[in-house]
């Protein structure tokens, strides 16, 4: 109980000392919690930020979906047949490294700023984890369940169902988690970068640029900046629950 | 053992090893820069894709006329101090969160609060406070390798070996060397996994930083000779930056190897 309630007492002290700051010597312009909730409170009210958030979620979830749908077949691959990983290996290493935001220039340059581009850096952004998460989760399987289904001669499309996938799964699902939280921050930083280019459309990372640029309402940005927080922590979460649900067994 | 696994779902036999790994990767990456370079030939608009050609001739301009090396030093040295600060920071708040209940019961969930934005998210904040230059990148990088340092230094000292710690109590090692001999090698391991996912994380928030507000570095360059339409020279860039991270994992892997050669247990990948 007493450890509950300083862990309780942490946050909110800091947030009463940020408004006392604030107050006490702040310039009018600077964020403090009660204007912050006044303006979230207008955000919300408006529709402007649930709009904004949604069209984020929208890129993510075809972004995500994109990357899944390549990544996961191809980590099947590659963890299951050495000689693909072998000659893959040295593409997948090559390009790891460069992050998603370093080749947004480049997509703007083919896809221009739509949705598409956005699409496009989500999936780069989550495609990696979830490969290499999948190779390792193939490779990691016990090979005696493998050996046990090939001397039963159960027939290659139902042993990849059967045993190899729901082997693999947790693994997968570790891949999924930690892709979707950089799709995340990946969006955040994609839809930022256009916003300070063009006018684009909508966006929670272009709404905080234009109140950066245009409008200098450092409340609405920091309320946008809870939303990501929070939308983050969902993201996480749901794909905890589905580990979770999927492999009761594992401990995530 | 795995190779051997992998043969057997292959069709029955181990994939016969005549190549060297080196050899593999240039033949892979050869193959790869010959359709890059047949598709650039297909393309009719050399803006759009220009071909591995005159993307090296580009490089080979941008080093001579020293671009390539001040940007890329003014980034490395951006996550230099960053890094340096993050640690210098976040490596005592987390020992003293692993060793303290109380210091645990304070951070846990201002961290826990925090942790969920992106440091990308505070771009537009920073930008405020700090204004375009060295200030905002460097805040940036800080926050995001913060998070992963603390957090790592504080699993591993939760992690170490409690019958290590009571041995060093029971003959009646000082609470400072118990820190300084014990409770810091044996997280040590956890501290370098974690630094190596913060220099990461914090590479990556550097082009983004660089990209929307910072006079110079490899993000701004990259923004640069975008708007000029020079996009053999955008690539060149994307692939300094590439390299560049790669090389900071090589060489925080082959540190970690050096301080403690005992936790090489820990997976090569």
């Amino acid at each position: 109980m007493k450890h509950f309630l300083i862990r309780l007492a942490t946050p909110i002290i800091l947030v009463i000392l940020w408004q006392l700051l604030a107050d006490a010597f702040g310039s009018p312009r600077m964020p403090r919690p009660s204007a912050v909730v006044a303006s979230a409170t207008k955000l919300i009210g408006s529709g402007d930020l649930i709009t904004a958030l949604a069209t984020s979620l929208g890129r993510v979830f075809f972004g995500f979906m994109l990357a899944c749908a390549i990544a996961i077949p191809l980590g099947i691959l590659m963890g299951s047949a050495r000689a693909v990983e072998r000659n893959l290996d040295p593409l997948v290493e090559s390009f790891r490294p460069v992050a998603a935001i370093a080749i947004l220039p480049l997509v703007i340059l083919w896809l221009g700023t739509g949705s598409m581009a956005a699409i496009v850096i989500v999936a780069y952004a989550a495609f990696f984890p979830i490969l290499i998460n999948t190779i390792a989760g193939v490779k990691r399987i016990d090979h005696n369940l493998m050996r046990a289904a090939y001397t039963m001669g159960v027939p290659p499309a139902t042993r990849m169902w059967v045993v190899l996938l729901p082997a693999a799964l947790p693994a997968i699902l570790v891949g999924m988690r930690i892709g979707l939280g950089m799709a995340w921050t990946a969006i955040i930083a994609a839809e930022l970068a256009v916003g300070a280019k063009a006018g684009g459309e909508g966006g929670i990372g272009q709404m905080m640029f234009i109140f950066y640029s245009y409008s200098v309402e450092l409340n609405g940005i920091v309320v946008c900046m809870i939303a990501v927080g929070i939308v983050a922590l969902v993201l996480d979460r749901i794909l905890r629950a589905a580990l979770h649900a999927a492999v009761p067994w594992s401990r995530l | 053992m795995m190779a051997s696994f992998g043969g057997a779902l292959a069709g029955g036999s181990a994939a016969p090893r005549r190549w060297p790994a080196w050899a593999i990767y240039l033949r892979t990456m050869g193959l790869f820069c010959l359709l890059w370079y047949v598709m650039s030939w297909l393309t009719p608009n050399k803006l759009l894709l220009p071909s591995p050609i005159d993307v090296a001739s580009a490089m080979r301009d941008r080093i001579e006329d020293g671009e390539l090396i001040a940007n890329a030093t003014v980034s490395l040295t951006r996550l230099l101090i960053s890094v340096s600060i993050a640690s210098l920071i976040a490596i005592p708040l987390g020992l003293a969160m692993g060793t303290s209940r109380l210091f645990e019961d304070l951070l846990e969930w201002p961290v826990e609060l925090l942790r969920p934005i992106a440091g990308i998210a505070w771009i537009p904040l920073a930008l405020f406070m700090f204004g375009i230059g060295n200030g905002l990148p460097i805040f940036i990088m800080v926050y995001t390798a913060f998070f992963p340092l603390l957090l790592g230094t504080a699993a591993g000292v939760r992690n170490v070996d409690r019958r290590l710690i009571a041995a060093a109590k029971t003959m009646g090692v000082p609470r400072g060397t118990l820190m300084r001999h014990v409770i810091v090698p044996a997280a040590l391991p956890s501290i370098m996994t974690s630094a190596r996912l913060a220099v990461a994380a914090s590479w990556t928030a550097v082009v983004a930083a660089e990209l929307v507000g910072a006079p110079s570095g490899l993000g701004y360059a990259i923004e640069y000779y975008r708007s000029m339409l020079d996009t053999p020279s955008v690539m060149t860039f994307i692939i300094v930056i590439g390299v560049l991270g790669f090389l900071c994992d090589t060489a925080l892997r082959s540190l970690s190897a050096a301080l403690m050669p005992w936790a090489l247990s820990e997976k090569k990948r």
